[in-house]
């Protein structure tokens, strides 16, 4: 029954100037067969395949996601199963996208075990766009209507070639949240508008309010979380940061990357930030406790960050400026396998699932911020609001600044690059490190985690 | 196969030390072993520091799952449960599908302690006792693939699994760990001493072929070593992680698989996930608590006997 | 590796076997008898040469066409893509390189970084918690009452899963909100950044082994204690030597090969250790500067992380061939002790 896999991932494995080692495969063949027919027998009936199309013609989509895309929580799948009664969704999640990942390209690697559906984080695009672009089935010959999303989202999923191999579910959106509470006992404006004024002049502006606020704030708050928040901040409304357009490594020439290194360790040295590292555990209880005053990159889905972690205790403590510099944080596409074997009915469940109508849909129940510029526009996103963040027009803050972020070439090796600056701030923040001789362990970290 | 044994080490220690040990009667009750001396007060003491030490993290992990996001996150650390857990329980039970994940693990580790039982204890013998061409080669094999770090076999038995399309499917787990390398050397090691070879050619003097051989005399004078290994395979293929993560999805999981999928969102709930954690470890506790006197006793008897 | 230890230090000649039920110096013997068991074998129907001779083939056929199948093909091919430039993502497509992967190493600073710790963490885990379990063992063999509580209640952890107990241990060590620096901070000592510290995350991770394992070989300990006959300690008391000397003089030289075996044994362990420090803090560089990764997690960023499986692959086999360099160290040592308490006996 799966036979056609096999010839679909010959047909598309591609062929590069590399020389390709068959004799790898048959050995691993070779010695499989022997064991396939020795024991396939007594093993195979463990579980059913549900992948298949009865007589009936009805089939079973699977979708794999990681983390949280909303289209449960707001009963889209109910929706599309009910409106197409032969098709069953089954969602598969993992909630990290690090254990997502590994499974995904691994499986990737040989064409098997991949659902109808897969979700691909932002970050990690840019290798299903390079060497793993065989593998997703391409929209365009599906005629897919890719008007509607913003076009920065859909140039990250389209590979050399021009093909489009994913749909972008979700896009972050930057504002500036701070804790009203904190900026109040430090005798600063409280007011979103004149927050936002304070901001307006640069990150400059920012760091300047963060010495200002430690001077007047309760010991224990820090102005920021981290030095690598603030970095990620200011280097994400570049428009080149760590690959060029050309898909070189570009980051040590970068002016992007150089300004936002040099922001960070000021506001390393002045020290107002919390020293944490964003998601680690420490960080989320400094959220919960409202250790740090302000985040600087506050993506739409942050807040349902801050709103978890905080609990009942921080309702209506936060709320969201607007960046100086507004740019975009985190995001995912969804593609469809050529593994698939029902791609047509999957591209047409991905189709509508990343809708106008249902992005929107999943704003308002999950709070992830649309990637389709029709359901930007619509009503129900610019007037949404969240009891969480009483009066704080979420929906125009967010879309305001959706409309401001640039197109930024990104490559596989990005999320490798920031994470190696991050640490590098982390050691200036924490350690004490000297700037200079950690920027130096950044590229000597760097050249040797990208050689080939 | 390698990928099983993680952490091979201390269950090659019970091979330890036979030889020399086997010099004298065993006595493996616990009372009347070794010396008659009394434990002093600060005997006690001190194994009342460990055996609280060995818990209380355990406990901990109880207690913080009895709590919400919040709660963990204060300054102070929770020290009692809170009103949480059964919520926890419950949501980690149906958030992960643990059901299903407990039954799978279930027979997936079941089937793999059985399998690397029976052929560990074949091979073993077979290295142990009988002779054969290229023995030493093979055998020398067998302890190679001891060493091989397992993260990096995943990609080749990847490969394989894909090539078979068992990608999802219970046997592309249970498979490559249905033998243990380790469980080959540790029988070997065993039965060298533990089983006579006069045992098994007077079998053979009474017409006995090898199979009545192994089942008759084999399997007799191996039981308390193959109960060890058992033991030792089911913790692990329990436990086991990394390559089910590789091979499974959360359609058909087992505990360990079923367990990432917890705390969804972008914001894991610690106290579900701590929840989950504790569900998974649960039935391998309850064991622990159940039948820690025959395990324990077991282990110091394959050990004895190593 | 260890059946060389069999090897170097046999049963002893003509003694005990350990069950009473068995026929002593079976092993010994066994070498004696071989001619005889060929010439029986030869009046035998050709059935049964068959049987003699093939059915050692047929024990060990499962076991090698499994092995074969997930053991040799991934140790070969793990080797095969050591000697080429290759991606995680594509890890057919190989382009040959020959030995650079391997030559490589020598000037990689982070290689060499990662075997430090792999080496430090490898002895303040290994060596506190044999150490530790040789104490409890002791204590353990005196009569107590309760003794089966103490001895389930070490070996729980046990049965604790590395991601679950790990996750504990996370929890404990948190700069800010971690319950042993409330501790600390509680009895006045300056709160520890246990994540940021070279010795400070090593010691935490090393924690989480100790925490795992001491149980486990304090009962392995046990037994070899139990197994040493009691007239020993008799004339020893009747002597006059102590309880420490009776343990420094008796005791640990019947533990010696039990020892000698532990501490090689929790080698391969300490060499191959992973998933501990990973999910440490979920951080697969283990720290920002690389203070607790060790050669497990660094090949696992360099093939999982940086996507490049050659070089992976090269890490992979120079920890194989690690632990075959301290195989014959070990070798050695045995061949040593086997030889000193020979000439005891």
């Amino acid at each position: 029954m799966r036979q056609e896999d096999d010839d679909v991932m010959r047909n598309t494995t591609r062929t590069t100037s590399r020389s390709r080692r068959r004799a790898t495969r048959t050995v691993a063949v070779g010695l499989t067969a022997v064991l396939a027919t020795a024991f396939l027998g007594a093993c195979s009936s463990d579980d059913g395949d549900d992948g298949n199309g009865d007589e009936d013609g009805n089939i079973t989509l699977r979708i794999g996601l990681f983390g949280q895309f909303g289209y449960e929580e707001a009963g889209l799948y109910d929706e599309y199963m009910e409106a197409n009664p032969h098709i069953t969704i089954q969602q598969d999640l993992t909630s990290e996208n690090a254990d997502y990942i590994t499974q995904l390209r691994t499986r990737l690697a040989q064409n098997s075990g991949l659902a109808d559906i897969q979700a691909v984080e932002v970050g990690n695009i840019a290798e299903m766009t390079g060497e793993l672009s065989p593998r997703w089935v391409d929209f365009n010959e599906y005629d897919t209507d890719l008007s509607h999303f913003v076009p920065w989202k859909v140039d990250q999923a389209t590979d050399a070639e021009g093909r489009v191999i994913g749909l972008g579910s979700d896009i972050g959106p930057t504002g500036i949240c701070y804790r009203v509470d904190h900026f109040e006992a430090a005798g600063l404006p409280t007011d979103r508008e004149e927050v936002s004024e304070l901001f307006a002049g640069g990150w400059e502006d920012y760091l300047a309010v963060g010495e200002d606020f430690m001077a007047n704030a309760p010991d224990d708050v820090a102005f920021l979380d981290s030095a690598g928040g603030l970095f990620n901040a200011v280097v994400s409304a570049y428009e080149e940061r760590y690959t060029n357009e050309a898909g070189e490594v570009v980051y040590q020439e970068s002016e992007g990357v150089q300004t936002a290194w040099d922001l960070s360790i000021q506001a390393a040295e002045a020290g107002i930030t919390d020293q944490q590292r964003q998601f680690a555990d420490e960080w989320e209880s400094a959220l919960a406790n409202g250790a740090f005053a302000t985040l600087p990159a506050c993506p739409a889905w942050m807040l349902t960050t801050i709103q978890s972690h905080a609990g009942d205790a921080g309702a209506g403590l936060w709320d969201v400026a607007r960046s100086p510099a507004p740019s975009n944080w985190g995001g995912s596409f969804i593609g469809v396998t050529e593994a698939s074997e029902h791609k047509e009915e999957a591209v047409a469940l991905a189709e509508w699932l990343t809708a106008p109508e249902q992005q929107a849909k999943v704003f308002s129940n999950a709070g992830n911020f649309p990637s389709s510029a029709t359901a930007q526009q619509s009503d129900d996103v610019q007037n949404a609001t969240n009891e969480y963040y009483p009066g704080v027009p979420t929906g125009q803050i967010f879309s305001a600044a959706a409309a401001e972020i640039p197109s930024s070439p990104i490559g596989p090796n990005d999320q490798i690059i920031q994470e190696s600056i991050t640490n590098g701030l982390v050691t200036v923040e924490q350690q004490g490190n000297d700037p200079e001789s950690a920027w130096d362990d950044v590229v000597s970290n760097l050249d040797n985690a990208l050689a080939e | 196969m390698a990928t099983v044994n993680t952490y091979p080490a201390p269950e090659q220690a019970t091979t330890a030390g036979g030889p020399e040990r086997g010099r004298k009667v065993r006595r493996n009750k616990a009372g009347a072993a070794g010396r008659q001396m009394h434990g002093g007060w600060l005997t006690y003491t001190i194994l009342a520091v460990f055996a609280v030490g060995s818990i209380l993290p355990l406990l901990f992990s109880v207690i913080a799952a009895s709590h919400d996001n919040a709660r963990l996150a204060e300054p102070t650390p929770p020290f009692w449960f809170g009103d949480r857990l059964f919520d926890n329980l419950e949501l980690a039970w149906t958030d992960a599908n643990l059901g299903t994940a407990m039954f799978n693990t279930l027979f997936v580790a079941g089937t793999i302690t059985v399998s690397t039982v029976l052929f560990a204890t074949l091979a073993g013998f077979a290295f142990a006792k009988l002779r054969f061409r290229a023995k030493n080669l093979l055998m020398l094999m067998v302890i190679g693939t001891m060493m091989v770090p397992p993260q990096l076999t995943v990609v080749p038995m990847f490969m394989a699994i894909a090539e078979l399309e068992w990608t999802d499917q219970l046997q592309a787990v249970i498979l490559p760990m249905m033998v243990s390398a380790f469980g080959v050397f540790f029988m070997r090691q065993y039965l060298v001493q533990a089983l006579p070879t006069e045992l098994i050619e007077a079998a053979r003097v009474d017409g006995s072929n090898s199979l009545r051989v192994v089942w008759h005399v084999v399997f007799p004078a191996a039981r308390p070593a193959m109960a060890v290994l058992g033991m030792l395979t089911f913790v692990l293929a329990w436990n086991e992680f990394f390559w089910p993560m590789i091979a499974l999805t959360q359609q058909n999981p087992t505990v360990q698989v079923a367990l990432t999928g917890l705390g969804q969102g972008y914001v894991p709930d610690q106290g579900v996930i701590m929840a989950g954690a504790l569900l998974g470890t649960l039935p391998l506790l309850v064991a622990f608590v159940l039948f820690g006197k025959q395990i324990v006793g077991g282990i110091m008897h394959g050990a004895l006997k190593g | 590796m260890t059946t060389e230890h069999r090897q170097a230090a046999p049963p002893a000649k003509g003694g005990a076997v350990p069950r009473p039920t068995t026929d002593p110096s079976a092993a010994s013997r066994s070498a004696l008898q071989d001619p005889k068991e060929k010439r029986r074998a030869e009046r035998r129907s050709r059935r049964y040469r068959w049987d003699i001779k093939y059915s050692p083939y047929a024990f060990i056929s499962p076991f090698f066409l499994f092995f074969a199948a997930f053991g040799l093909f991934p140790l070969l091919y793990t080797g095969w893509a050591a000697l080429h430039s290759s991606s995680m993502l594509t890890p057919n497509d190989m382009e040959w390189v020959g030995f650079d992967n391997f030559t490589r190493l020598w000037d990689d600073e982070f290689f060499w970084t990662a075997l430090r710790n792999t080496f430090t963490i490898g002895i303040i885990s290994t060596v506190p918690q044999l150490l530790m379990a040789l104490g409890l063992a002791h204590l353990l063999n005196y009569k107590l009452r309760g003794s089966m509580f103490y001895r389930v209640a070490i070996l729980t952890p046990y049965a604790t899963s590395i991601a679950a107990a790990t996750l504990v241990f996370a929890m404990l060590y948190g700069r800010d909100y971690g319950v042993i620096n409330w501790g600390l901070d509680l009895i006045g000592i300056d709160r520890i950044d246990w994540q940021a510290g070279t010795w400070s995350s090593q010691f935490a991770v090393a924690t989480i082994v100790i925490w795992r394992w001491t149980g486990y070989n304090t009962l392995i300990y046990l037994a070899a204690m139990q197994a040493v006959p009691n007239d020993l300690y008799e004339s020893a008391a009747l002597d006059g030597a102590s309880r420490w000397k009776q343990f420094i003089h008796i005791t640990l030289p019947a533990l010696r090969p039990t020892i000698l075996f532990t501490v090689v044994v929790s080698t391969i362990g300490a060499t191959q250790l992973f998933g501990e420090p990973l999910l440490f803090a979920g951080d697969p560089s283990g720290g920002t500067q690389h203070q607790y990764q060790t050669l497990g997690l660094y090949m696992y960023e360099m093939g999982w992380i940086n996507r490049h499986l050659g070089r992976a692959a090269a890490i992979a086999w120079s920890m194989f061939l690690l632990l075959i360099v301290i195989g014959l160290i070990y070798w050695v040592i045995t061949r040593i002790i086997g030889r000193s308490t020979g000439e005891e006996d």
